[in-house]
């Protein structure tokens, strides 16, 4: 159900405290959806922050709430509850749907699955009907730009031509070309290549590429992991979830619902420049992901330097030869010369994940076995023993 | 036994239309020597298998590709035209006038609400006054049986009633003849039944002429007439009531 708005119901209006670097900022956004089964929640709880100038991918399986994620983004569909910034105004609240509308029209392109041209116009009158609708650009500069537009993807020969005249794939080139016309900074995209060929979904990606090098922001949901793999982020949402993205890109096979279920467990825990984590020999209780700064694992010998085994930094982790391998520290683990953001996975948890897991504890198993051969060929206590 | 109407009532005539698309294999004839006349009030079906040629005659009747060699001629409001006789723009306003489109996915805008979507054709083409306009769309959308989903976006309503909404669409600038590409083609066979008696209705109550094309078998005998192609050939025509008027088999 939706709430109230407030009145009176006008523009969106700037949030002061909105981030300058953000185009768009999710804070606690929840969804909850009533049908004749009951009320149910599709979003729950989003908080979330896309930088201009990213180009995100926002994978999900289906009825994970990904469509309804940009849903909230665009306007479609409206916030049951929390606020969402897009560009720094808030879009939400006290804003009528035409205020909205207008607005939506000058700041998001947005490119649809199924392209969404009008059948009776050409594919030049589709490119030129924002500009229109929003009244920008002087009227004789219209087709012009939209021409120019229309180069720009490809389609300069087709400009006259009705949709149905031409493919697929370049009905979607002039989908995107629609949704660049007004210029707006932030580009949305649902299922882009969704119904292309592997060749127009690179002709796509390739152009939102060219997109973001022209400092446009572009955010796409997709289920390709072929596409996923270009983009600068990733997101993934699990059951109205966000997956945190250090957990997705450290264990990158799990599956959606053990990442969200250690999302949800994880203690996050700072430790300052030089701080100790691990000691030698004593046992370990955690599984550590960095989420930022640089960790050493160093081995002292007796009577000499210490020897760097290794260093970690973003997106890595550590901990996982001893929880796997019985369980005390095989080497000294500390922050480097920086503050160090971790991640901690509970040894139990850990363990039972990787039971259910196995593809991916087979991938930190390999992950296990590179760093035992390291650690034996470096370490002065093993070495003696083997002689 | 059916009259055999008058030729004075006929709406849409093809004479010897010929298409050929040129390909890098070589030449490819999609419609070969095709003759047909279509009359007023007709629902005219046009089944085939997919590559018969079906969408092709129907891009040849609305003017939306150029033929290779024939005529096509379509009387509506007092007027006749040979369709492929007028320039790009004359072409554009005869078939925003003439003929409403329907095509197998409805590409409604999904930023703007139903009657948004309904009322867009009519600014474009600028027949009616926005208020007219707006209030047209919204009969259009009582018409459709979703007057109570009209400032909903299509996002949330169903895929059968996004199709009626594209019906709606089609027909608000008032079009004699509405054209459909497999317009049942995405949907499920309650959904589909339910396009066919807005269709039936809109001949019956509307005065309107539909041609659809579909590759789905069995429903001929939902059609007033349904050619059969194969090959870009018209290889029968049968009204539905009672029995064959005649075959063109070769």
């Amino acid at each position: 159900m939706t709430p109230p708005r407030t009145q009176p119901k006008s523009a969106p209006v700037h949030v002061a405290d909105a981030s300058p670097e953000a185009i768009i900022e999710m804070r606690g956004v929840v969804k909850r959806f009533s049908n004749a089964a009951g009320e149910f929640t599709v979003l729950k709880g989003i908080d979330l922050t896309i930088n201009r100038g990213e180009f995100v991918s926002i994978v999900g399986k289906s009825g994970s709430g990904k469509s309804t994620l940009l849903n909230m983004i665009t306007g479609i569909d409206h916030p049951s509850e929390g606020q969402v910034i897009v560009n720094g105004m808030d879009i939400y609240s006290g804003v009528s749907e035409s205020a909205r509308s207008k607005w939506r029209g000058k700041n998001l392109g947005i490119v649809f699955q199924f392209f969404q041209l009008l059948p009776m116009l050409t594919l030049l009158e589709n490119v030129m009907l924002p500009m229109d609708y929003v009244d920008m650009y002087d009227f004789d500069e219209r087709p012009v730009r939209a021409m120019e537009l229309l180069k720009l993807v490809g389609l300069e020969q087709f400009a006259n031509k009705l949709p149905v005249l031409v493919s697929t794939g370049q009905q979607q080139l002039a989908a995107i070309a629609r949704a660049m016309a007004c210029d707006p900074p932030l580009l949305i995209a649902d299922e882009p290549t969704g119904n292309l060929d592997t060749r127009s979904a690179d002709t796509i990606i390739g152009l939102f590429e060219h997109f973001v090098s022209q400092g446009k922001t572009i955010v796409m949901v997709t289920h390709d992991p072929s596409l996923t793999s270009r983009t600068h982020r990733n997101i993934i949402i699990s059951d109205g979830e966000l997956i945190d993205e250090t957990i997705s890109r450290g264990l990158p096979q799990l599956r959606h619902r053990h990442m969200l279920e250690f999302t949800k467990i994880a203690e996050r825990r700072i430790f300052q420049p030089r701080e100790t984590i691990l000691s030698r020999d004593a046992s370990v209780d955690y599984f550590f992901l960095i989420r930022s700064g640089e960790v050493e694992a160093v081995l002292k010998k007796p009577r000499s330097k210490e020897t760097i085994l290794a260093k970690l930094g973003k997106d890595q982790f550590f901990g996982d030869v001893e929880l796997l391998r019985g369980g005390k520290a095989i080497a000294n683990v500390r922050a480097s010369s920086k503050p160090v953001e971790t991640l901690m996975i509970p040894r139990a948890d850990f363990i039972r994940v990787m039971e259910q897991s196995p593809i991916t504890a087979e991938a930190v198993g390999k992950i296990v076995q590179k760093r035992l051969e390291e650690h034996r060929m470096a370490d002065p206590r093993k070495s003696k023993r083997a002689a | 036994m059916k009259l055999v109407k008058p030729m004075a009532d006929f709406i849409v005539e093809l004479k010897n239309v010929n298409k050929t698309y040129s390909t890098a294999a070589g030449d490819f004839p999609a419609l070969k020597n095709v003759n047909l006349t279509v009359n007023t009030g007709e629902f005219l079906g046009i089944v085939g298998k997919s590559g018969a040629g079906k969408s092709t005659l129907l891009n040849m009747i609305n003017g939306v590709d150029d033929l290779s060699s024939g005529e096509v001629v379509v009387r509506s409001r007092g007027g006749q035209v040979s369709v492929h006789d007028l320039d790009e723009d004359a072409l554009s306003l005869w078939r925003g006038r003439t003929m409403g489109v329907v095509y197998q996915s409805f590409q409604l805008l999904p930023m703007l609400t139903l009657v948004e979507n309904i009322t867009l054709p009519m600014d474009l083409a600028g027949n009616f006054k926005p208020r007219e306009s707006r209030e047209r769309a919204r009969e259009l959308l009582e018409l459709m049986e979703l007057g109570e989903h009209a400032e909903k976006l299509p996002a949330f309503i169903s895929g059968g009633q996004q199709q009626r909404v594209a019906i709606a669409r089609a027909l608000a600038n008032d079009p004699d003849i509405l054209v459909a590409d497999e317009p049942t083609g995405s949907l499920d066979s309650v959904t589909a039944d339910h396009i066919f008696e807005v269709f039936e209705h809109l001949v019956s109550d509307r005065g309107k002429t539909i041609i659809m094309v579909t590759h789905e078998v069995g429903l001929e005998s939902r059609f007033s007439r349904c050619l059969t192609l194969a090959d870009g050939e018209l290889v029968t025509d049968v009204e539905a009531d009672p029995k064959p008027k005649r075959s063109r088999r070769k």
